[in-house]
């Protein structure tokens, strides 16, 4: 029976960088495709400069975003901008099934590796542009992180309290979203080349993928009207649905009630006759109308117990409950450890670094995390040897002429 | 011709994991939703058209369900498990969400069907896993959020921690699925078998909060939420700024790689007369690191702050994303969903696309496709169908069943 990884036979070449894109092609080196990650020397991935750090030091490999998203790829370093680098990245394209790149549009172009040109060096090409808004349109050429397209896509303005300005979502949202979409556009290509022959170039924008995960709100106003506001944890159909104060300083547990069965069980759960009996509570649409008194009398209760208690008292119930994670409860938790969430790789200069695993189990050719993330140029002799064929004497040239940093 | 054509697809995924099978759909592969008779529980789920609850017209469904057929089929009973079977003869997919366990003890489980059909690649779609000490666990979009890191790090520090407003929990799962799915697809084109793909929404979700579910393991101090920013260590870094008209989300901060554009605003800012020339002039690549040390006091950081907001104050939402695509600042709206769909730069891309519903004689605009595809470009073929719309189409056009035995199993309720 085969158990080669999935894509062991996808090659990549990635000039992705920051995180939406090279997220994405992570998802793929974990399927087992072969990707080369060419990354500039002298303008730093941005991603090489963002928290969490390890052991909270800030160096050229430390951080853990940057780490997470590059694990399993190989690096090459190369100065774009060199004549001599341009050698190189032609042949890494012919060698490569699908080029990804996530720069700002005209980027590539101004290099000469858009589609148009590249397709002519190796035809059948698959090429993929993710940006924040897209290669075409008035914003096409704004700079920006994820926070951003997500702010401009509708997120942050439904995230908060109705009586408060906007809370969040944490972080650059549609860095967590537009990456999936990504690699589903590549594997869809690579199908539709397998059996046509044909390749294309693919444009993509992190804003427009990300919509898709609005979709209801997006409907609700192209269909009734209805502009969405910020609504806390609440829901619209569902109460109580909250996240409740535990013991201690700052620790919270989320519970939800799906239906009448849910309620009943919370109330037994909290030994609350006096709410299990209350009529005015019986019922979905009373106990929305009463949100704010039930609320009051679950808090009352949660405050009393510890967030672990709680959780296991209302989960042994069959209510939804959990204890609101943080880094060091979900490096305990026993289910992400029981999945293997926690990747503990070696760092050839760093030791042990720890990533997030593979997110989806296949259970005859299992992903795998296979090598902790490049250091900058870092493969460049493996590359350039192994990948394409360079003797020494071609190698020295290229390192004299300073196309590797 | 269209991406995934060749390939068919069951979904019977609960309103966990519709997704999957619509972002399958939307690249051309025939997807046919499998629900029970009286259609999927996904269906009572509001928004609804005209606010007026009906399982055709639930804009959750709409939402997730283009690019599908459905029919209608009781897998509790022995007829309708025959059925499905006979249609897993000829499907390439088979999604589900169902709790684990459950289908297996229906006789529906991976290892059943991988017998009837050894290609068959069997997704599965649940909370935590098919196994593992929270497998059974009562669940909901907010437990998982609370359970996957992402809910902790967002909300106003002197309350909760929040949501974002529309559940996604699920989404995450279910675009992770589409895409092992696919993995698993290349994979079958090699050596001709199916498999088993297991995804675990908390896994998922655990990707939106930024790696910051590794501080832990790294030995990196855990960061605290705070409104519209990030409370890291004692700074309160803010990431949404206030306009005349709004909020701006705006990325003002340091280091080599970021310190660069907040020295571009400075010296704008600095022109306009909001700053002073020291002001201005200070180490922005290196600002975080004086900040932390003590060498930057953190009542100057405020006064900069205090600055800066100054100026978004004074500018409406869109005169502040002029200025950033003039001049590369890194600022955009906080928009409404309104702003959203009617955007011009969205408008420019033709993004959202109406989609005719004949049955309301009406169409609707919907988020468009999610990418450009050069050669095949993603098309909204059918809008999200009626409970059991294609039950004819498909059991007696397709696997054969007489008329007699059609109406049988209508009238059994199978159907």
């Amino acid at each position: 029976m085969s158990n080669e990884l999935a894509l062991s036979d996808v090659k990549i070449c990635d000039f992705m960088w920051v995180m939406a894109g090279p997220a994405s092609t992570r998802i793929l080196a974990d399927y087992g495709a072969t990707v080369v990650r060419i990354e500039s020397p002298t303008r730093i991935d941005t991603a090489r400069t963002l928290q969490p750090y390890l052991d909270n030091k800030l160096g050229p490999d430390s951080s853990g975003l940057f780490a997470n998203c590059n694990a399993g790829k190989f690096g090459i370093s190369l100065d774009l901008g060199n004549p001599a680098a341009r050698a190189v990245v032609l042949d890494l394209v012919r060698w490569a099934d699908v080029v990804t790149e996530s720069f700002s549009p005209k980027a590539m172009r101004a290099w000469g590796f858009d589609y148009e040109s590249l397709s002519k060096v190796k035809p059948g090409l698959i090429m993929l542009s993710s940006c924040l808004m897209g290669q075409s349109g008035p914003l096409a050429k704004i700079a920006g992180f994820g926070n951003m397209a997500a702010a401009i896509a509708g997120f942050h303005n439904l995230t908060g309290w109705p009586d408060r300005a906007p809370a969040g979502p944490f972080g650059a949202y549609t860095d967590y979203v537009s990456p999936r979409f990504t690699a589903m556009a590549i594997l869809a290509a690579l199908d539709h080349r397998r059996r046509t022959g044909q390749g294309q170039y693919i444009d993509q924008s992190q804003a427009e993928c990300a919509i898709h995960f609005l979709g209801p709100a997006i409907l609700d106003y192209t269909i009734n009207g209805r502009i969405g506001g910020r609504i806390g944890n609440s829901d619209a159909a569902l109460a109580p649905h909250g996240v409740y104060p535990a013991a201690g300083d700052d620790q919270w547990v989320a519970i939800v009630c799906r239906d009448d069965d849910d309620w009943r069980r919370l109330c037994t759960a909290m030994k609350n006759d006096e709410l299990a009996r209350d009529s005015r509570y019986a019922s979905a649409a009373g106990r929305l109308a009463h949100r704010d008194a039930i609320d009051s009398s679950i808090a009352a209760w949660s405050r009393a117990h510890e967030r672990e208690t709680i959780e296991a008292l209302l989960q042994s119930h069959g209510v939804p409950a959990h204890q609101v994670q943080s880094s060091t409860d979900a490096y305990r938790d026993p289910q992400l450890k029981h999945r293997g969430h926690f990747v503990a790789l070696d760092h050839p200069t760093l030791g042990k670094f720890t990533v997030e695993g593979p997110r989806a189990k296949l259970s005859r050719t299992p992903a795998s995390v296979r090598r902790s993330a490049p250091s900058l140029g870092q493969d460049n002799q493996h590359v350039l040897e192994n990948i394409l064929g360079y003797d020494e004497e071609r190698i020295s040239e290229l390192v004299a002429s300073g196309a590797l940093g | 011709m269209s991406m995934l054509s060749p390939y068919r697809v069951l979904d019977l995924t609960t309103e966990r994991g519709l997704l999957c099978g619509q972002m399958l759909g939307d690249m051309g592969a025939d997807v046919i939703k499998v629900e029970p008779p009286g259609g999927c529980a996904a269906r009572s789920i509001g928004p609804f058209y005209k606010d007026a609850p009906h399982p055709d017209r639930s804009l959750y469904w709409w939402a997730y369900n283009r690019n599908k057929r459905a029919v209608t089929l009781d897998i509790e009973r022995d007829r309708g498990r025959e059925l499905l079977r006979m249609l897993v003869e000829r499907a390439d997919f088979f999604i589900e969400s169902y709790n684990p366990g459950y289908l297996a003890e229906r006789g529906l489980a991976f290892t059943d069907l991988a017998t009837i059909n050894p290609a068959l690649i069997y997704v599965s779609i649940t909370p935590f896993g098919q196994d593992g000490p929270k497998a059974a666990y009562a669940d909901s979009d907010l437990i998982i959020m609370a359970a996957a890191g992402p809910l902790i790090l967002a909300g106003d520090a002197d309350r909760p921690p929040v949501r974002l407003g529309v559940p996604q929990a699920y989404l995450h799962a279910s675009a992770d699925a589409a895409v092992a799915a696919l993995a698993a697809h290349h994979e079958r084109m090699r050596s001709g078998l199916g498999q088993h793909v297991d995804v675990a929404a908390q896994q998922s979700v655990a990707m939106a909060t930024q790696s910051y579910i590794l501080a832990a393991p790294l030995g990196s101090p855990e960061v605290r939420r705070m409104s519209g920013g990030i409370k890291f260590g004692p700074l309160d870094i803010p990431l949404i700024w206030p306009a005349s008209d709004g909020y701006v989300a705006m990325t003002f901060l340091f280091g080599t790689a970021l310190g660069v554009f907040t020295a571009r605003l400075m010296h704008f800012l600095c022109e306009q007369g909001f700053c002073d020339e020291a002001t201005r002039d200070k180490d922005w690549i290196a600002y975080g690191e004086q900040l932390f040390s003590g060498a930057e006091p953190l009542a100057e950081f405020e006064r900069v702050k205090e600055i800066v907001r100054t100026f978004t104050r004074s500018h409406t939402k869109n005169e502040l994303l002029e200025l950033a695509v003039e001049r590369g600042f890194l600022i955009t709206p906080v928009a409404d969903i309104a702003e959203v769909v009617e955007s011009s730069q969205f408008a420019s891309r033709g993004y959202f696309q109406n989609v005719a519903h004949p049955e309301l004689d009406e169409s609707f605009r919907y988020p468009g496709p999610f990418a450009k595809f050069g050669a095949t470009p993603i098309e909204y073929r059918r809008r999200p169908p009626l409970v059991g719309e294609h039950n004819s189409e498909i059991y007696r056009g397709e696997l054969g069943l007489s008329e007699r035995e059609f109406a049988g199993l209508s009238r059994a309720g199978i159907i």
